[in-house]
């Protein structure tokens, strides 16, 4: 699969945003290959959701650049659809999905199918949404016309994740994707990603502060420190106490 | 917050969800029994569904604005104001240009909602402080354009030199009668559950009720959204307002006066959360047909009008406590 060796996935070098005074990233830079889950961990208000949003097109950066499977992103086209055609797909932490929505609708959010050029096209949005949940394993999710608040947060989180691979993205990024959910449910996702990663070669970005949950998943972890990815660490040369310490001190 | 299916062993919480559903229709039903028991005849009468029938549209028309707009979340008390300006508007229309003149009035309560979602959208003023201006300026402007007198709509040509301003249309004056205006208000219900219930845009009204950040996230674009909202609403009001002024055979400036209140409170019965994100086109229509019918059961049982509104009041809030499911508001504002 890896006929590009020079050029990885995604190349993010140097990016910077800040919002008003406040700089909520100074640097951040890192690279993604195919089919691999990089954890990104750092404290509270280290600049991880900004550096993502960044990627996703949310935001557009101050400085740096960023080039997807070669082709560097213009400032000009910096955009989540932008983004979002280019295969890029996130699941924002608490706002991934519309609460009061059924799960087919979700699911298509700003993408949904048309029929005579202004209705809803609801059978397609349904068989689509069965072919996703199957082919996600997902099969607790029965009734397609319940809003989605009415689901577990295992299941609404696996809407999201399925949201987010049912368009055929390379890349997909979870930011804190089971920061409320219980034990089993946490399995339940971790099992999803690794079950995508595996049979779609997906590659992930994941926010966790469950250093348990970055060990058990990523190959590789980046911390990021006031704003900056500080360090990189590979899967097999992580301890919690390193982790810990470059979380903690950036160093 | 105690629960009250505890006390109530044969509520069990499946059944109170389904008994929420119903409550419009319960209501309505409790209603037109009660004022039967009443006044008989006089309330069940030919003449007086007639009535009821003549009156409900223009109430409807209003309600099916005002829910596209609590549907997302905002709400929109200009549209007494909006209604005054627009039948204004339409009968002017039609003293310039003819009979299709009276089209100038839907556009002017497109324009009327156009501006209330252009400030919102753009200047970021909440829909309500938003609106309550414009339901002030607006009200103003209709005064001051028509210098307090009406516009008539009349059967024949007034002639000889007076100064009464008036239009003949006496199609337009049929339409507003039995059973034109119940057949034009049954075709807008129609189009209205369509539009609601069915197109993406309906289904998007409910999104932005319910969480437009994440809209914004995934890329589209809720200020556009928002306008065109507030505009289609708008352009509701302005068909409301021709077939108020098809009604009333006049376009007076304080027509509409207060019925955003009454608007709100079909949107209100009809199940419709004030906070967004659901709604039905059904439900609405049975609320503006509450409404109605209580006020109407009331006149002929005889209460004097102020006892009636506070019977009113009564009924709306009744209807919502029993409607709203308590476990799923988090917040009361
Ligand atoms: N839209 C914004 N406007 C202003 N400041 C912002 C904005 N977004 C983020 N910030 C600030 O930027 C800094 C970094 O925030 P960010 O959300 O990226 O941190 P984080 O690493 O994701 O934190 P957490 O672990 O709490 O989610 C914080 O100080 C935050 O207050
Ligand atoms: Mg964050």
């Amino acid at each position: 699969m890896n006929n590009h060796d020079a050029s990885p996935l995604l190349l993010v070098e140097h990016v910077s945003k800040s919002f008003g005074g406040v700089q909520a990233l100074r640097d951040g830079s890192f690279d993604l290959n195919r089919g691999e889950v990089l954890a990104i961990v750092g404290g509270n208000g280290a600049g991880k959701s900004t550096l993502i949003k960044v990627v996703a097109g949310a935001h557009v950066p101050d400085g740096g650049r960023i080039v997807i499977k070669g082709r560097e992103v213009l400032r000009s086209e910096h955009s989540v659809s932008h983004m979002q055609a280019r295969g890029i797909e996130v699941v924002y932490q608490d706002l991934a999905l519309v609460p009061n929505m059924t799960a087919p609708y979700n699911l298509f959010l700003g993408r949904i199918p048309k029929k005579w050029g202004i209705f809803v096209d609801e059978r397609a949005m349904r068989e689509k949404t069965r072919d996703v949940l199957a082919k996600l394993n997902v099969t607790t999710v029965q009734d397609l016309s319940q809003p989605i608040s009415s689901m577990s947060g295992g299941q609404q989180q696996s809407i999201a994740i399925g949201r987010a691979i049912a368009w055929g993205s390379d890349i997909v990024i979870l930011d804190e994707p089971t920061a409320a959910l219980g034990p089993n449910e946490t399995a339940e996702v971790e099992r999803l990603v690794e079950d995508v990663r595996d049979q779609h070669g997906t590659s992930f970005i994941l926010i966790s502060h469950n250093l348990d949950q970055v060990r058990r998943l990523a190959d590789r972890i980046l911390v990021t420190h006031h704003g900056v990815t500080s360090r990189e660490f590979k899967r097999d040369e992580i301890t919690s106490d390193r982790l810990v310490k470059a979380i903690t001190l950036g160093e | 917050m105690t629960d009250t299916s505890a006390a109530l062993p044969l509520l069990t919480p499946k059944r109170a969800e389904l008994l929420r559903d119903y409550v419009p229709f319960i209501a309505i039903a409790l209603v037109i029994l009660l004022f039967w028991a009443i006044s008989g005849d006089r309330f069940m009468s030919m003449r007086n569904w007639t009535f009821i029938a003549q009156q409900t549209p223009v109430l409807m028309l209003l309600a099916f604005a005002q829910l596209m707009i609590v549907t997302t979340g905002s709400i929109d008390i200009s549209i007494g104001s909006s209604l005054a300006f627009s039948s204004f508007l339409g009968a002017l229309g039609m003293l310039w240009f003819g009979d299709a003149g009276l089209i100038v009035g839907i556009f002017a309560g497109g324009l009327v909602g156009m501006t209330n979602g252009l400030i919102i959208s753009l200047l970021k003023i909440p829909s309500f402080v938003t609106t309550l201006a414009v339901l002030i300026i607006v009200r103003a402007v209709v005064i001051i354009v028509s210098d307090g007198t009406a516009i008539y709509i009349t059967d024949d040509s007034v002639s000889g030199g007076t100064n009464i301003s008036s239009v003949a249309a006496p199609w337009l004056l049929s339409m507003g009668k039995f059973p034109a205006i119940f057949i034009l208000a049954a075709i807008v219900a129609l189009f209205m559950w369509a539009f609601y219930e069915k197109t993406v845009f309906g289904q998007q009204l409910r999104a932005v009720g319910g969480n437009e950040k994440v809209l914004r996230l995934v890329g589209i674009n809720v200020t556009t959204f928002k306008i065109k909202v507030f505009a289609a609403a708008g352009l509701m009001v302005g068909l409301a307002a021709c077939v108020n002024l098809a009604r009333a055979g006049a376009a007076t400036p304080q027509a509409g006066l207060m019925i955003e209140l009454d608007a709100i409170a079909a949107v209100a019965l009809g199940g419709t959360p004030l906070t967004g994100g659901y709604g039905s086109v059904v439900k609405t229509i049975i609320g503006a047909l509450t409404l109605t019918i209580v006020r109407n059961g009331l006149t002929i049982a005889g209460v004097p009008p102020s006892w009636s509104q506070v019977a009113l009041g009564v009924l709306l809030i009744a209807a919502i406590a029993i409607s709203l499911n308590r476990s799923k508001v988090d917040v009361v504002k």
